[in-house]
């Protein structure tokens, strides 16, 4: 089966866990509405009589078991989603690939700065959220969870990579990963920046992977980085890592950090402060480099 | 008002669902295509987003129904007991706080859109309201301790020492008061019996006679009937004879016991010497030739000997003068003292006597204390009747303000009434 047919078959099952989705919606609307009635009447009351007690418990008791539904087929979607887009990726990891390997093609046109920006955002944007069920806690890699210490970032993976640059000064880059040699421990990285069409081979003290789910401030806030942690977040408009502390952590799923850059041009040494996404946004474990 | 000691700390939370129509317009037109239009490729990034939305909003309201269900439910299993008030947090500003910013939330992703830069129109002036929302809504707060329920075998561990006095209880130590019907049976002293060594000779006797019998049956077997009848006749009167020397025996001295033990020390002295020559004083006056009467068995019946008493007395008195006796060495009521297994027994009965009387002190001291617990308990209901009562009359007077009209005259003479009776009950309660 080809990769269009088998993207496309997937595309309908996602239409239908929609349409399911919506149908588990509006079923479970109707018990919602009933325990917002049931509690308006009891705060007008102003007192609980066993009769609304129990109501309500069972009033609860089917929301709840709605919800679950309710989740578990939204997991599903997502699910399906994460599933094409891992195929998409496939087939552009092998486009570049092959990109790579035929010398005789023309070089490949530079992508314009803009839309390599644009497409930085995008994908920060559709990292994936991690949503735990309840009880379950944020797995490596999502928010400011670390990776565990034997993690090796797969081909294609985002990562911050510290380089050397010709003037001889270090600096943290965004990278992608093009293979791991096992037996010397090191990585080989393409900066994403093709103006540079640099490919660096670095060891693993220098690869930072990126996260690969969001944290969601709303259930896991204790993912996220908190106020005043020195971390390496990327520049906007930029495809460079620099030190800065966290301002204000994300409040809602889609939201950004807001970080203060460590920048001498300004008097207290810090930059305003400026939006980074979760996905850009990683630990800084050098305690001292300037 | 919600402060009322009989609602559960319920937050009343708003569960509406997301309105994917205004937050959700991917989402929406993609429910309204029919199969063969189907999704595209690039649909999935702003589909994606709109289902984590929902995904979010569905597993907090997960839980947060968890969360309210178990509040009900240990509400219901501890029914008015504040510990479980204290371990939610105070609903009323959680309630009202909740409600707004969520609200607000949902307006700024309705404005959202599909695919606009990251967070880009994140707005500067709704930082500090989201702030004050991260605050009160921090799923992490929420106790998870309710589903732990040792707390709750804990205090039903310790509910029977806090419980109320019942009449049950009452009629129990009364009954526990009552003297026990045998105790007269442990203060008694029985009758001195025989003693042992005449009763084993009897014992023995008996015996022989029955095995006598036994030969005499077989022989019985072999001559016939009344020769065994006048063998048992035999057995009987010799039963009786000894039986009489014995209790001859028993009365055959009439000397006091130290009378007979300061003679008999004397007598062991010159065991030697030949019993004409020693030199016994006559104390008795009885015939000096009968070797001191210490054979009284030869002579059959007793003889009388009068004054023994006296004499006995007159010996001791000699002797406690001599310094040879102590007076207080025979404390016992007639000459008992000797009797150890008595002094034993007076001394335990002495102890139990002390013991119930202790214990019985005890009871009667737990029965007027719990008497007083007991009309206390009834005041503290009253207090809880009263308290209602006026909490009606406040709640009659706040719903007669909520209307804009005065409380009449006879709501507020109501709430006065159970107002100065709830005092008056307090009063008797602390005096």
């Amino acid at each position: 089966m080809s990769a269009d047919t088998k993207i496309a078959e997937l595309l309908t099952e996602l239409h239908q866990l929609i349409k399911q989705t919506q149908e588990e919606r509006s079923r479970s609307e109707h018990n919602l509405l009933n325990i917002q009635k049931t509690h308006e009447r009891m705060q007008t009351e102003n007192k609980t009589s066993p009769y609304y007690r129990t109501k309500l418990r069972g009033l609860y008791t089917t929301a709840k078991a709605d919800a679950e539904a309710e989740c578990s087929i939204l997991r599903h979607a997502l699910d399906k989603i994460a599933e094409i887009k891992s195929l998409l990726e496939e087939r552009r990891i092998a486009a570049k690939m092959a990109g790579v390997y035929s010398d005789s093609d023309p070089p490949r046109k530079t992508m314009r700065r803009g839309v390599l920006m644009t497409l930085l955002q995008q994908s920060a944007m559709t990292l994936p959220l991690w949503i735990g069920k309840p009880g379950e806690s944020p797995p490596p890699l999502c928010g400011a969870t670390p990776a565990s210490s034997d993690y090796v970032a797969k081909q294609g993976d985002k990562v911050a990579a510290r380089v050397k640059a010709v003037d001889g000064d270090e600096q943290w880059i965004l990278a992608e990963v093009v293979s791991y040699n096992h037996s010397t421990n090191k990585y080989e990285v393409d900066d994403i920046d093709e103006e540079g069409k640099e490919r660096h081979t670095l060891s693993r003290r220098r690869i930072i992977p990126l996260p690969q789910w969001k944290a969601n401030p709303e259930t896991d806030p204790e993912a996220l980085f908190s106020k005043d942690q020195l971390v390496l977040a990327l520049y906007p408009q930029t495809t460079c890592f620099y030190r800065a502390l966290i301002h204000t952590p994300p409040h809602r799923p889609q939201d950004d950090y807001s970080v203060l850059f460590e920048d001498t041009s300004y008097a207290d040494g810090y930059s305003p402060p400026l939006n980074v996404a979760q996905r850009y946004v990683v630990a800084c474990k050098e305690n001292k480099k300037k | 008002m919600s402060e009322l000691k009989d609602c559960p700390p319920l937050k009343y939370y708003d569960f509406k669902p997301v309105e994917h129509v205004k937050v959700c317009p991917r989402y929406t037109a993609v429910l309204g295509r029919s199969e063969d239009d189907g999704i595209g490729i690039e649909e999935l990034d702003t589909l994606q987003l709109e289902l984590e939305t929902l995904l979010s909003s569905a597993s907090r309201r997960l839980r947060a129904l968890e969360e309210q269900r178990q509040i009900l439910t240990d509400w219901q299993d501890k029914k008015g007991d504040k510990r479980f008030l204290k371990l939610a947090k105070d609903p009323d500003p959680a309630a009202t706080s909740r409600h707004k910013p969520k609200k607000q939330k949902l307006d700024v992703k309705g404005g959202h859109g599909p695919g606009p830069g990251p967070g880009r129109p994140k707005s500067k002036n709704l930082q500090p309201k989201v702030h004050e929302y991260e605050f009160t809504d921090d799923p992490q707060d929420i106790p998870r301790t309710p589903k732990n329920d040792a707390p709750n075998r804990f205090w039903a561990s310790v509910e029977p020492y806090c419980a109320d006095i019942t009449n049950e209880e009452i009629r129990l130590l009364e009954e526990l008061l009552k003297p026990p019907e045998d105790e007269a049976e442990y203060f008694k002293i029985p009758a001195l019996g025989k003693h042992y060594s005449q009763r084993w000779a009897q014992e023995d006797l008996l015996e022989e006679q029955r095995e006598g019998a036994r030969a005499n049956d077989k022989k019985k077997n072999l001559m016939g009937g009344p020769l065994s009848e006048l063998d048992a006749k035999d057995v009987d009167s010799l039963l009786k004879k000894s039986e009489s020397q014995h209790e001859s025996q028993e009365d055959s001295c009439p000397f006091g016991p130290l009378t007979q033990r300061l003679l008999q020390a004397l007598v062991e002295e010159n065991i030697i010497s030949p019993m004409e020559d020693s030199p016994i004083p006559d104390i008795s006056g009885k015939d000096s030739n009968d070797a001191a009467g210490t054979s009284p068995r030869s002579q059959g019946k007793a003889f009388s000997v009068p004054h023994t008493r006296s004499l006995e007395a007159r010996i001791k008195e000699e002797l406690v003068a001599q310094g040879l006796l102590d007076s207080e060495e025979r404390p016992g009521p007639g000459g008992d003292s000797e009797d150890e297994v008595l002094a034993e027994l007076q001394k335990r009965q002495a102890e139990l006597k002390a013991l119930s009387g202790h214990n019985r002190a005890r009871k009667q001291e737990l029965l007027r204390l719990a008497k007083e617990e007991m009309r206390k308990q009834e005041l503290r209901q009253r207090v809880r009747v009263s308290d209602n009562e006026v909490m009606e009359a406040f709640r009659r007077i706040m719903a007669a303000r909520q209307k804009k009209r005065t409380p009449t005259k006879k709501e507020k003479d109501q709430a006065w009434k159970a107002l100065k009776e709830r005092e008056s009950i307090l009063k008797l309660l602390d005096g």
